[in-house]
């Protein structure tokens, strides 16, 4: 009795926080991570010594907590920009050291005091070519149940994405799109609710469509390029895509805050990013990466793209991130 | 039986053992009821303090229709779980033995079976281009597929798959405790079968029916894991509610808030469980 | 006669037929999971193109599942010790004491089974972290002993209840400590009940998913983490196999619990 009893309280002695040269990056799972983890984390746990633990996916309100509470187990963190501005206004985040992190080849559009980018991607559209006749050209295809009929998937948390659809698709101009109009847009996806199947992560949104579950769906272009990859039979448009960043931060607090600064140095470097976006198809957000990449990569990315493409205003939706998320997710559970 | 103290030689007429409640209450109340308290406590103090947050959840309708939600699919799966489990408990009481633990095993394999593991076949099971759907259209049955996943279909499904054992279980213990005699007699006085079974069968196993219903009524009240797999949106249930508020909004005032009603619900229908069928009786099956 | 198994007539018939279909309903997923395991198609697309034993490759060829297997068999190994202990003291108590505030007792010890689980989850997770046990071993087994205490109290109770008290008195009178008599008699007696409930606390931490989330960490991970994360994250067919393994690991634990009654009830 009395061993288990020791037993059982050495068990719980034994902490498991990360360790001296250990840090934690987390991120949102998938082909994505495996990729940040293979052209990120690697190299750099090669040449720094510090251990690069993984988790995922991201969480804001684990976030939140662990820096509210004082008990903050993650050391960099993978979250979409809107959130990271208005993570940094209320305090959560930790400034970056740019002395640490060089700044001179970041592109401007995603880095902020408390941010640096993480790589960025455009919200295409994406089909299973064995559930839909004809092809799609547009957002606002989406839309007509009759030309297109089946089920339709969308991102399902409350995002810059969907909204922005919803109003190009009822001919809202590209330029005239914010302030977003909100009534105009739920009354528009209101058109097709019924046919809507939400997909809440990059995973689930691949095998919707490969499926055939979902006939289309608005989905994150390196998802659809790990879909091609792997040999599934869809197809895609590039037409009014959308644009959108993640950014890498550090939550306020972090106990690895020196080694997370150096992992955020090394992840933005030019070889990293170009290495990245190779195996994921999202853009580098290095300006000097893409002469580190070769040609045809560069032909696939959403910098080649860029006609017809909308930029989602990530500062717009960082002020109005949380008026949106009540209706929005007021409106989907009606 | 712990018998009369009075009563006992003087060696053995100690209260037994009442001290060795102290350890479970100690963990109890430090690492259940103040964490609980503790976060109820953020409902009227975040983001100030005061009860705006459930003015805001009485005051909106979207809310209101997660209540209603909640409602509906807690009991239209106790209702659905009572009628299928109803039988099934009625064979097993007087099934022969050999064939009985035939039953036994199965249902004890799919409650031993891991959680997610069960709600991620029924995920697979039921989607348009599932084996399910596959199937009746290949039967014939059906032209389109049904839409049986991101519904109340899906959720019901797959909560009364989970929740099946915890009925027939107790109710086996109810079935066997009835004595086949009051039956054989009812038959003799000339009582049709239908009629043994609505007036003496029945209302006989009635306690046990009462007991696990609640239960199942209860457990689904606050389900989580099978609703956010298998639900679609617009079926969310409170739990799920409170932690999109906490995950996606990160306003724990509001979530806390939502989670201080749906303990008070939970309380409510325990207590009137325990008195129904007192503690002991409770869970009869597990 | 409704309750006479000779005596139903067609009755019979229908009733086993409905019984047969809700075993056939009870089965399925878990044959479907183990079938699914061994598909090639990485969408879950069944009936797959063909059959492969890849996803189990993969399972073995990724050390995180196997971690968090043995986290899992460590963490509810240690809660269900804890939880049957303390539940053995407590169950003494509620079935043997007298006093006042009995049942209040035993229903505040057996609320962690009724309260909805993602309020003692978020509750709990607030809480460790403002006191330092967010992450940590001794805060998962603290949260799944709290969890699993009620499973390991009901059978005690149960088994304890059903034990005739003079036995263990008669002990005493023969000149055994109280706590002698407990040990050698009364124990031994109720062994089923402890048993049972050594089981149940055991599968109330293997298959416990939401407290297990929000206090997982990356170098603490629970198996239902592992699959949550997966089911979240990749959807790989890879979650069918290890579902399969653990199918196989039940029937296992299955076979051993029936083995061990059997002989405990000897």
């Amino acid at each position: 009795m009395k061993l288990i009893l020791t037993g059982i309280l050495a068990g719980l002695l034994a902490a498991t926080a990360a360790h001296a040269d250990e840090m934690v990056f987390t991120s949102w799972g998938g082909t994505t991570q495996e990729a940040q983890t293979k052209s990120w984390a690697a190299p750099f746990e090669a040449s720094s010594g510090i251990k690069v633990l993984q988790d995922g996916p991201t969480d804001y309100g684990k976030l939140k907590a662990m820096v509210e509470g004082g008990g903050v187990a993650w050391d960099v963190v993978d979250v979409e920009m809107d959130f990271a501005i208005k993570a940094a206004k209320d305090g959560l985040l930790e400034p970056i050291d740019f002395n640490v992190v060089p700044k001179a080849d970041l592109d401007p559009r995603f880095t902020t005091d408390h941010a640096v980018g993480s790589f960025y991607y455009s919200f295409v559209l994406a089909w299973n070519k064995g559930a839909v006749s004809g092809e799609p050209t547009g957002w606002a295809d989406m839309f007509d149940l009759t030309k297109f009929p089946g089920k339709r998937t969308f991102y399902k948390w409350s995002a810059p994405g969907v909204i922005e659809i919803a109003l190009l698709a009822d001919g809202v101009p590209a330029d005239k799109l914010y302030p977003l109009d909100l009534d105009r847009a739920f009354k528009k996806l209101d058109t097709i609710k019924s046919e809507i199947v939400w997909w809440d992560s990059g995973a689930q949104s691949q095998q919707l469509i490969a499926s055939g579950e979902a006939a289309f769906g608005q989905l994150w272009n390196g998802r659809v390029f790990a879909l091609k990859q792997d040999g599934a039979d869809v197809g895609a448009s590039w037409n009014q895509n959308m644009t959108a960043a993640d950014v890498l931060v550090i939550p306020k607090g972090s106990k690895n805050k020196a080694s997370a600064m150096k992992f955020l140095a090394a992840a933005t470097s030019p070889k990293s990013q170009a290495m990245f976006a190779e195996a994921s198809g999202y853009a580098p957000i290095n300006t000097a990466a893409k002469a580190e990449m070769p040609a045809d990569v560069v032909k696939s990315l959403p910098d080649a793209y860029v006609d017809g493409q909308i930029n989602l205003d990530m500062s717009y939706w960082a002020e109005n991130r949380d008026t949106i998320a009540e209706r929005w997710y007021a409106w989907q559970a009606k | 039986m712990s018998g009369n103290l009075l009563h006992r030689p003087p060696i053995l007429r100690r209260p037994d053992g009442t001290g060795g409640a102290l350890p479970a209450l100690t963990l109890i109340t430090l690492f259940f009821v103040v964490p609980v308290l503790a976060l109820l406590l953020r409902s009227v103090t975040e983001p100030v303090p005061g009860l705006q947050n459930y003015a805001i959840l009485f005051g909106d309708g979207t809310y209101a229709r997660v209540f209603f939600n909640t409602f509906l699919v807690a009991t239209v799966v106790t209702a659905v779980t009572v009628i299928v489990a109803f039988p099934v408990a009625w064979m097993l009481a007087i099934m022969p033995p050999a064939l009985g633990s035939i039953v036994f095993g199965i249902i004890i394999l799919s409650m031993w079976t891991n959680l997610l593991t069960r709600t991620y076949a029924w995920m697979v099971l039921l989607q348009r281009t599932g084996v399910i759907n596959r199937m009746l259209m290949d039967v014939g049955l059906i032209s389109e597929p049904l839409p049986l996943i991101n519904n109340l279909t899906g959720v019901t499904i797959g909560m009364v798959y989970i929740m099946l054992p915890f009925m027939i279980l107790p109710l086996v213990g109810t079935l066997r405790a009835i004595d086949p005699m009051t039956l054989r007699a009812a038959a003799l006085c000339g009582a049709s079968p239908f009629d043994a079974f609505r007036r003496i069968l029945l209302p006989l196993s009635l306690p046990g029916i009462a007991a696990g219903g609640l239960m199942v009524f209860v457990m689904s009240l606050g389900y989580f894991v099978t609703p956010t797999l298998l639900g679609g949106t617009s079926n969310m249930m409170l739990a799920g509610m409170i932690a999109q508020m906490i995950q996606s909004l990160l306003n724990w005032g509001l979530g806390s808030a939502a989670a201080f009603i749906l303990l008070l619900v939970t309380m409510a229908l325990y207590a009137l469980q325990l008195r129904l069928v007192g503690a002991k009786r409770m869970t009869g099956g597990i | 006669m409704l309750l006479d198994y000779d005596r139903l007539g067609w009755l019979r018939a229908a009733l086993l037929g409905f019984t047969g279909l809700v075993a056939a309903f009870l089965l399925l997923p878990v044959v479907f999971i183990v079938l699914l395991s061994f598909g090639s198609s990485r969408w879950l697309a069944f009936p797959p193109p063909s059959w492969t034993l890849k996803w189990y490759e993969e399972l073995f060829a990724d050390p995180a599942w196997l971690n968090a297997a043995l986290t899992s068999a460590r963490i509810a190994t240690m809660a269900a010790i804890l939880a049957v202990i303390i539940g053995l003291m407590a169950s003494f108590a509620l079935v043997r004491g007298q006093f006042r505030g009995r049942n209040t007792l035993r229903g505040l010890l057996l609320t962690p089974m009724v309260l909805p689980v993602v309020v003692f989850a978020i509750a709990i997770y607030a809480f460790f972290l403002r006191i330092g046990l967010g992450g940590t071993t001794a805060g998962f087994v603290i949260a799944h002993t709290v969890l699993a205490l009620p499973f390991a109290i009901i059978p005690i109770t149960a088994a304890l209840e059903g034990f005739d008290k003079s036995i263990e008195d008669a002990a005493i009178v023969c000149g055994a400590s109280p706590f002698e008599a407990k040990l050698r008699v009364t124990l031994p007696a109720i062994k089923i009940g402890i048993f049972s409930a050594a089981i149940f606390a055991f599968l109330a931490s293997w298959d416990e998913v939401v407290v297990a989330i929000f206090m997982a960490s990356p170098t603490l991970q629970t198996l239902p983490v592992k699959i949550w994360g997966s089911l979240r994250q990749d959807l790989s067919p890879v979650i069918a196999a290890a579902s399969s393994l653990l199918v196989l690991l039940t029937l296992g634990l299955m076979v051993v619990t029936a083995l061990i009654r059997r002989k405990l009830s000897k």
